[in-house]
């Protein structure tokens, strides 16, 4: 009986292990094709797999690297702060009532599959609020952002509620006791605290922003740009491999259809070690209250 | 700068001090609620672009001939017109038709999302539970089964982290592909996988202009050259000897006999009938590799959300039953696990309607499908599911399918608002105070 779960177990190694070797064995069999080399993927700017004929494309991986910074650093801008407030407000202010439809709106909201919310943010996000706001194209960057950080917003919120939840009761009485109001007790004590938790929600919402696939193929447009402006369209990691899925104008076992491999290697890496970071923060940092 | 910063020895900014405290109440309580405000708009935007009323013209047979926005079509609608609104049974059991959003519906969409979840729920739920006892109920001995345990453990966290479009490589690499141990990856467009239930024929055009079929047996090129006096089958079954002539003038006149004959060079392409048991390896793009892949994204779910379940069962209980004479086989299999049942049916659920809702793994394993002529006929027929439709909707250059897919994203949520109560329900009408 113990042999089958043991089993059941090695399903989820397994999938690690089959994730790390093929992503390295195919990244491997990309670069060494015929006029590809790693420092060109590394660090050219341009990247145009798919969009020429033949085996002549660009292959630099920064223009889509850039596009997931971009929208990562929008989503987080919106999803971190956000997030935070309303941890700290559901933690220590929210009475019953408000918690009651907080709560759940949270939770539906962390529900909502994210193709949703790549079509709301380009019929309504675009064309309703960035419209009124200056030049912004179809498919924008800011708009994809934007719904990320939507998205985010949840997870920050229930992981950093749980680490400020987590801060024993005799440190805000303490802190009381000597006279603090709330605003006080709140910033100065009872964040700091949970510090080591509240990065760790930030990362794992950073690994998540970056991770975001339907959003961004959606909101995001099709064109791998290398800039920092948000109001042009933007490819993104994820974008390209959904996008290349989709259309199917890559032939399977060309050389381009292995490119797919190098730029999910690199998402893999990036989110990883994020997670990884994030993990570590939380369990070397934490602060110990018996 | 100090002297500001030391509120515990400015008696004269108390006030103030208690002045920021409640407007910071207050403006968290504002930011809070822009969650609400946040969820409020975009179920409003997505109904009411979904429910937008149409205007359908039928002509005599009762087959939908178009159907408008109705404020497009304020003029010129004449007395046929019938106004509906987005979702309807038509719109709920219709298929895919390119161009035409008017006519376009889920049926196929909701039949492929509801077997890939059930699927993939057979695969991913026991392994889940499985894993979930492993870890929670049995302290190895063994030094290998413990570095296992510590390993499995420290990795579940990760994979949860793993993008899933990831796993949707993993999942083409794997499970379509099969690591291309049995090259299918290829250019040329012949893959000869390992296959049963599938009859092969090959198709071709006769002078008479029917189609007719004749058996591949050993041949798998495609598309081939027709040879003498194959034996084939038309379309009513009857079976006859193909014969090829090298002008049009050769064969006779007749319609009826004409349709024995067949210009020299003309190309005859592969065509297969599958069984409902046609199962084939590598799997290639179809709907088991996309439900296993789900399987793998919603396992590590599975697996957290049971250990919380299985961890929640007191410890007391365990012992009672250990102190009975019971195995420890026995006490996760007769007291930890039917304690545990409720918690984990309600992570099971959970982790369904993030399966179902799940649209970038699916994508990458069976490709941008809309809609399949042929329908689901077996586990290797490739099939749409309700997000990809959302997304192949959404992105169509056609902006009648942006109502459709609205539509469509309506059903969608309906659907999840349902497993989520379902699995509310049951956490709070099954989940018994043990502690």
């Amino acid at each position: 009986m113990v042999s089958l779960l043991v089993g059941c177990a090695l399903v989820t190694l397994l999938t690690t292990f089959g994730i790390i070797y093929m992503l390295i064995k195919e990244s491997i069999g990309f670069f060494s094709s015929d006029g590809i080399n790693v420092w060109d993927f590394l660090t050219g700017t341009k990247w145009s797999v798919g969009r020429t004929q033949g085996d002549d494309f660009d292959y630099g991986i920064w223009p889509l690297l850039s596009g997931t910074l971009r929208i990562t650093v929008i989503a987080m801008m919106l999803a971190l702060p956000l997030g935070l407030v309303t941890a700290i407000y559901l933690s220590e202010y929210a009475p019953k009532g408000v918690r009651a439809i907080l709560k759940p709106t949270l939770e539906i909201l962390a529900g909502i599959p994210t193709v949703v919310l790549g079509f709301f943010a380009v019929k309504f996000i675009t064309p309703n609020i960035l419209a009124h706001l200056g030049d912004f194209k179809t498919f924008n960057a800011a708009a994809a952002g934007i719904a990320v950080g939507i998205l985010c917003i949840p997870l920050v919120a229930s992981l950093a509620e749980d680490a400020l939840r987590a801060v024993p009761r005799s440190l805000r009485e303490g802190a009381y006791g000597l006279g603090s109001t709330k605003l006080e007790t709140t910033l100065k004590v009872i964040v700091p605290a949970a510090l080591s938790g509240i990065i760790s929600a930030f990362l794992l919402a950073v690994a998540r922003a970056i991770g975001e696939t339907m959003v961004v193929a959606l909101a995001a447009g099709s064109s791998p740009t290398f800039t920092a402006d948000p109001r042009v369209p933007s490819q993104t990691m994820t974008g390209f491999i959904v996008h290349t899925f989709k259309s199917e104008n890559v032939v399977p076992g060309t050389t381009g259809y292995y490119s797919i491999y190098a730029v999910a290697a690199m998402l893999f890496l990036i989110t990883f070690v994020i997670t990884l970071i994030g993990q570590i923060v939380r369990l070397r940092y934490r602060e110990e209250y018996n | 700068m100090s002297q500001n910063d030391n509120f515990y020895s400015n008696p004269k900014a108390e006030s103030t001090r208690k002045f920021t405290s409640s407007v910071f109440a207050m403006a968290c309580l504002i930011v809070s609620s822009l969650a609400v405000v946040i969820l409020v708009t975009l179920l409003a935007t997505i109904v009411i672009s979904g429910k937008s009323v149409f205007v359908v013209k039928k002509d005599q047979d009762g087959n939908v001939v178009s159907r408008f926005d109705a404020d497009e079509a304020t003029e010129g609608t004449d007395e046929s017109g019938e106004i509906r609104s987005g979702v309807n049974w038509n719109f709920l059991s219709g298929d895919h038709v390119d161009n035409k959003p008017e006519q376009s519906g889920i049926g196929q969409a909701v039949l492929g999302s509801a077997l890939i979840c059930l699927i993939c729920a057979a695969v991913a739920i026991p392994i889940g539970i499985g894993t979930a006892i492993f870890l929670e109920e049995f302290q190895p001995r063994n030094k290998i089964l413990r570095w296992i345990h510590g390993l499995v453990q420290l990795n579940i966290s990760n994979l949860a982290g793993v993008p899933s479009i990831v796993y949707g490589i993993l999942g083409l690499t794997t499970f379509v592909y099969l690591f291309n141990v049995l090259p299918s990856i290829k250019t040329d467009p012949t893959p000869i996988p390992w296959e049963v239930g599938a009859t092969h024929w090959y198709q071709t055009r006769t002078l008479g202009k029917n189609i007719v079929r004749f058996k591949a047996g050993d041949r798998t090129e495609t598309p081939i050259e027709l040879t003498q006096n194959e034996i084939c089958v038309d379309g009513e079954g009857n079976e006859f000897e193909l014969i090829i002539v090298d002008k049009r003038s050769d064969a006779p006149a007749d319609a009826e006999l004409r349709k024995g004959y067949a210009l020299r060079g003309r190309k005859a392409s592969m065509v297969k009938d599958t069984w409902p048991w046609f199962f084939r390896l590598p799997f290639g793009k179809c709907l088991l590799s996309a439900a296993l892949t789900l399987a793998l994204v919603i396992l590590p779910i599975v697996i957290i959300s049971s250990q919380e379940a299985i961890r929640a069962v007191p410890r007391s209980i365990r012992e009672a039953a250990f102190g009975m004479g019971a195995t420890q086989w026995q006490v996760v299999r007769k007291t930890v696990l039917p304690a545990a049942t409720p918690g984990i049916m309600t992570g099971a659920i959970l982790s369904m309607s993030r399966a179902i809702g799940e649209a970038a793994p699916v994508l990458a394993v069976m490709g941008g499908v809309l809609g399949t002529t042929r329908g689901i006929e077996s586990l290797m027929s490739q099939t749409p599911v309700l997000p990809v439709t959302i997304y192949g909707w959404a992105g169509d250059h056609n902006a009648g399918f942006e109502n459709a897919s609205s539509a469509a994203i309506i059903v969608l949520l309906v659907v999840l608002l349902v497993m989520n109560s379902i699995a509310i329900l049951i956490r709070n009408r099954y989940e018994k105070k043990l502690s």
